[in-house]
């Protein structure tokens, strides 16, 4: 279990997350949805121990870094590194021994090949083989299906209903509310820094309705499209 | 297309005072430093010439890269990307042309200028789909990534050995063991990203440990070739050539530590001067070793969130 209590964050005067209270269960997959800049990737650097911030975050997987694997938006590689070799410095910063990477391949991506050339949906599906190798506890997902072909998301999504099932916790930001939906037990929303609401699965429909009417409001009229 | 050369001049002074000196003082220092390295090269060697075109060219074919010109191509046509790329390769060769043309080399001088304007001419690709094959794949990722940037240079200190045990010369053979080094020692001369020393689930003290024990392996085996084939022709001078060999991975550490000392950012003007009073006093290396490590604990404290 992750417990997230009063989390604060400001970079200098500006304040980018403001009193956050979540929890987060095993077994559990969370959504959370914001605008840009809503707070999302900042929330989940500050639960990975990647930023400093006020407030506690509480852990019964200690330290929970070391057993958290994160999937961030644009996963960085370095140049003249192979698939394959990304997989293993991976595996080998938590010390665990893979076998047989060429079976556990399930994107068919082109290991021996230079992950800096593998295009925008390569990278992030090679990053998300990696972190599901390292055998985590905790995963954080930054736009996990961004960039990724349909066919790798409808994976995607039945690989975060297994670790579910697995018993692990899954916390997921996505742009695309149905990736969501299909996958999570609660949906937290962030606006502007701010926990606005949490939402069970039941009530998801209700939620999509919420954020359209307030995400559009008269915007499309305000273009006068003839 | 003024703009553009604006722009890069912004973006140099930028990185000067990112080193932490005033522009105006970097270039001073960059030109008394380019002027004394010419005339010293010039008076070590008679390969003096090729010192000084190879490098020249080298950049320019950097800045050639497809990827960079497509940039280029895309924003400003290719009327104006091909004058910028004839006007950057200008005026990079000028102050080695210049240095050419003081030694009365004149034609060098011409084919320099000459061969910087043909290289504006074409791009070329840095990033081909060969993968290079490396002997350090098993344990990614400095020695992996390094290697494949620098293996032409291991034929080269080899062959270096090789011709000072064939001319008898075991101090040649000691400079192409130390060249290796320098090779190596260069893997660790660029912080990576936060999140590749955040993933190791290690403590600040093993995770330096184990970067140290994979560098002194690695080092060491890139090295055997040339310490081998001294100690097999060099019996008696054994412990001068383990002396060399373990002075090598001294400052391969020196780097490791100055690296995380400096974590996040890149190694700066304070640790650059440290590690140059290392090289010019090696015995310094015994305290400086202790105070990067205590500065690089502390530093990776926050990141492995020890």
């Amino acid at each position: 279990m992750i417990k997230i209590k009063e989390l604060s964050k400001h970079y200098g005067n500006n304040e980018v997350l403001k009193e956050i209270n979540m929890d987060f269960l095993r077994g559990k997959v969370y959504g959370i949805v914001g605008e840009n800049g809503a707070g999302k990737t900042t929330l989940f650097r500050c639960i990975a121990g990647l930023e400093n911030f006020s407030g506690e975050i509480i852990s019964d997987i200690i330290p929970l870094k070391n057993h958290l694997g994160l999937l961030l938006t644009n996963p960085f590689f370095f140049s003249k590194i192979t698939g394959k070799e990304y997989i293993r410095l991976l595996c080998n910063a938590r010390n665990k021994k893979i076998i047989n990477i060429d079976q556990k391949n399930i994107f068919d991506l082109p290991l021996n090949q230079y992950a800096s050339s593998y295009s925008t949906g390569m990278k992030k599906k090679l990053a998300i083989t990696a972190i599901l190798l390292q055998e985590n506890e905790c995963f954080i997902l930054d736009e996990p299906f961004n960039g990724v072909d349909i066919q790798s998301n409808i994976v995607l999504a039945e690989i975060i209903l297994k670790l579910k099932e697995l018993n692990k916790t899954v916390l997921v930001s996505s742009h695309i509310f149905s990736t969501l939906s299909d996958t999570c037990d609660e949906i937290h929303l962030l606006r502007k820094g701010e926990q606005i609401k949490s939402v069970q699965k039941g009530d998801f429909k209700l939620l999509e309705q919420e954020m359209k009417n307030f995400t559009i409001g008269n915007r499309i009229k305000k273009l006068e499209l003839k | 297309m003024r703009d553009y050369f604006e722009l890069q001049f912004v973006l140099t002074n930028r990185k000067i005072k990112e080193v932490g000196i005033n522009p105006a003082l970097g270039y001073f220092l960059g030109l008394i430093a380019f002027v004394l390295l010419s005339g010293y090269i010039f008076h070590k060697t008679e390969f003096a010439k090729y010192l000084v075109i190879l490098p020249c060219l080298g950049f320019q074919l950097r800045l050639s890269e497809k990827s960079r010109t497509d940039f280029l191509l895309a924003t400003f046509g290719n009327k104006s990307k091909i004058k910028i790329r004839v006007l950057e390769n200008l005026i990079i060769s000028f102050p080695f042309a210049l240095i050419l043309v003081y030694r009365s080399l004149f034609l060098e001088a011409i084919i320099l200028l000459l061969c910087s304007i043909t290289i504006a001419l074409f791009d070329f690709y840095s990033n081909l789909n060969f993968t290079v094959p490396t002997p350090f794949s098993k344990i990614p990722f400095e020695f992996t990534t390094g290697f494949r940037k620098t293996f032409l240079f291991f034929p080269l200190t080899y062959a270096l050995s090789f011709i000072a045990i064939n001319v008898g010369n075991f101090n040649l053979g000691i400079f192409s063991m130390l060249l290796t080094f320098l090779i190596t020692l260069s893997y660790y001369s660029k912080p990576e990203e936060v999140f590749y020393v955040w993933v190791h689930a290690n403590t600040p003290n093993s995770f330096l440990m184990k970067k140290m024990m994979i560098a002194t392996k690695n080092s060491t085996l890139l090295t055997i070739p040339i310490s081998l084939g001294l100690l097999i022709f060099y019996p008696a001078n054994y412990d001068l050539i383990l002396l060399f060999l373990f002075i090598g991975i001294l400052f391969l550490w020196t780097m490791i530590l100055a690296k995380y000392s400096a974590f996040p950012s890149e190694i700066n003007l304070p640790e650059g001067i440290i590690i140059a009073s290392a090289l010019s006093f090696p015995p310094l290396i015994l305290l400086i070793i202790p105070y990067f490590y205590t500065k690089s604990i502390k530093n990776l404290r926050l990141i492995l969130n020890d």
